[in-house]
């Protein structure tokens, strides 16, 4: 037989693709809740990260629900399985959101860095304005440049940041040649300036997209408090007359 | 084991070693090696991914179109790569982060692919296992090589476990600071260029003259 016939070579390379996939696609099917299973974790983790609390149990430790675009509370999803696909979540406005024991919230953030997704975790206070700590990761950023994004060094730089101006959502944007502003700013990556727009875009968004359950609990209880102390002042007043 | 399949499985580890003699696969010896950990685990997958390439480019050899010869080779390499990535997927998945795209970039790990044409294509099966195994394994005795050090001297650890003491930094009030260099890929060539020059200087027949 003539080994370099076309009819030969059209032949070979056929069933070689057809036994490589059906290989593939076994494996794939196989090990795949293996894998989901280790990804799962992984996001605990970061999600413990962002607290600051790694030395908790996550099932003790986050309550997690899911709130729609006005953040009312809505049931029948799986909060953590949004975290696998959260740009559909936010197109769909099914929001999850995971609640500490002691009142801080951390909120998943995505968007895109220049090479591929990024996605993340921002861990906020309990007046859900002041930046508790971040978690960023990326599918395949720059080593050394916009990967640096990933690094304990760089996610040190958000904690204390405040998401609010007054009543204003400002969010926190990574700021070329160093922060200035110093309440809503952080140094930029030097040499990673598409993946720094990326996260300050990401954060923005994302942390927009959860507003309504941020300003029900920051600026607004500061006037309920602000009221609550004016009118015991006039009552205070009133006895004394 | 007869004395020339010895030969194919021992030869790579250092007269013929890949890395330091043959100055194949040196991009990944230089980015895996910051520590042990995934130095091991590449130097493990790189050898099951040469000796199986190696295997089933040695079955198919006789069969073989020479016209396709290369792709076929590479889809061969490329598919054995994706199951190992899929299985430190699911069963050392930290691991797997760290060696991120690394493990994908095993596919143009000229050690691979230079071993299934110089040797698989014109010997028997068990002969070109034994190859890919001596191989791996002799690019991977480098990178543990080499991870060694860069691990030793720029964390003060060695798989995970310290090893120089915490009150000997100077954070500490002690005297002693990592290596930062260390961390960086130079560092690594500048080890691999050492232990090519210990090796030569012990191996009088490799030295040009």
């Amino acid at each position: 037989m003539n080994k370099n016939s076309n009819t030969y070579i059209v032949i070979y390379s056929t069933v070689m693709v057809v036994v490589v996939a059906t290989l593939l696609a076994v494996a794939a099917l196989a090990l795949k809740s293996r894998q989901n299973a280790n990804i799962l974790n992984e996001k605990k983790e970061a999600i413990l990260a962002s607290l600051s609390a790694s030395d908790q149990n996550y099932d003790e430790y986050i309550t997690a629900y899911v709130v729609d675009a006005e953040g009312q509370q809505i049931e029948g999803q799986d909060p953590l399985q949004l975290l696998f696909d959260l740009k559909t979540a936010f197109a769909e406005k099914t929001l999850p959101v995971f609640e500490a024991q002691d009142g801080r919230i951390v909120v998943p953030v995505t968007g895109v860095g220049l090479w591929g997704p990024m996605w993340g975790y921002v861990a906020l206070e309990q007046d859900r304005n002041t930046i508790a700590g971040v978690v960023l990761d990326h599918a395949g950023e720059t080593p050394g440049l916009g990967a640096e994004v990933a690094t304990p060094k760089h996610q040190a730089m958000y904690k204390g940041k405040t998401l609010f101006e007054g009543d204003e959502f400002v969010s926190v944007s990574l700021r070329k040649g160093g922060a200035k502003d110093l309440a809503h700013e952080v140094d930029a990556i030097s040499g990673g300036t598409k993946t720094s727009d990326g996260v300050t875009a990401m954060l923005k968004n994302s942390l927009g997209a959860y507003l309504p359950l941020l300003k029900v609990a920051a600026p607004a209880t500061e006037e309920a408090c602000c009221e609550a102390c004016a009118e015991c002042e006039t009552n205070k007043v009133e006895n004394n007359e | 084991m007869s004395n020339k399949n010895l030969k194919y499985l021992t030869g790579p580890f250092s007269a013929n070693n890949p890395v330091i003699v043959q100055i194949l696969g040196i991009c990944s010896a230089l980015a895996v090696t910051v520590q042990l950990k995934p130095a091991i685990v590449m130097a493990l997958s790189v050898t099951a991914v040469t000796a199986f390439a190696n295997l089933v480019m040695s079955l198919l050899r006789n069969g073989l179109p020479s016209r396709i010869r290369i792709i076929v080779q590479l889809v061969v390499i490329a598919t054995l790569v994706i199951l190992v990535d899929q299985v430190l997927k699911a069963f050392v998945y930290d691991v797997s982060k760290q060696l991120s795209v690394y493990v994908g970039l095993i596919i143009t790990n000229c050690i691979v692919m230079g071993r299934v044409e110089a040797f698989a294509l014109g010997n028997g099966p068990w002969a070109s296992f034994l190859d890919g195994i001596g191989n791996g394994l002799g690019y991977g005795l480098i990178l543990v090589i080499v991870a060694f050090f860069r691990e030793l001297f720029g964390s003060g650890t060695l798989y995970g476990f310290r090893v120089i003491p915490e009150s000997w930094y100077i954070a500490e009030g002690g005297f002693y600071a990592n290596n930062g260099l260390m961390l960086f890929p130079p560092m690594a060539l500048i080890i691999c260029g050492c232990i090519i020059w210990v090796h030569r200087s012990k191996n009088k027949d490799l030295q040009e003259k």
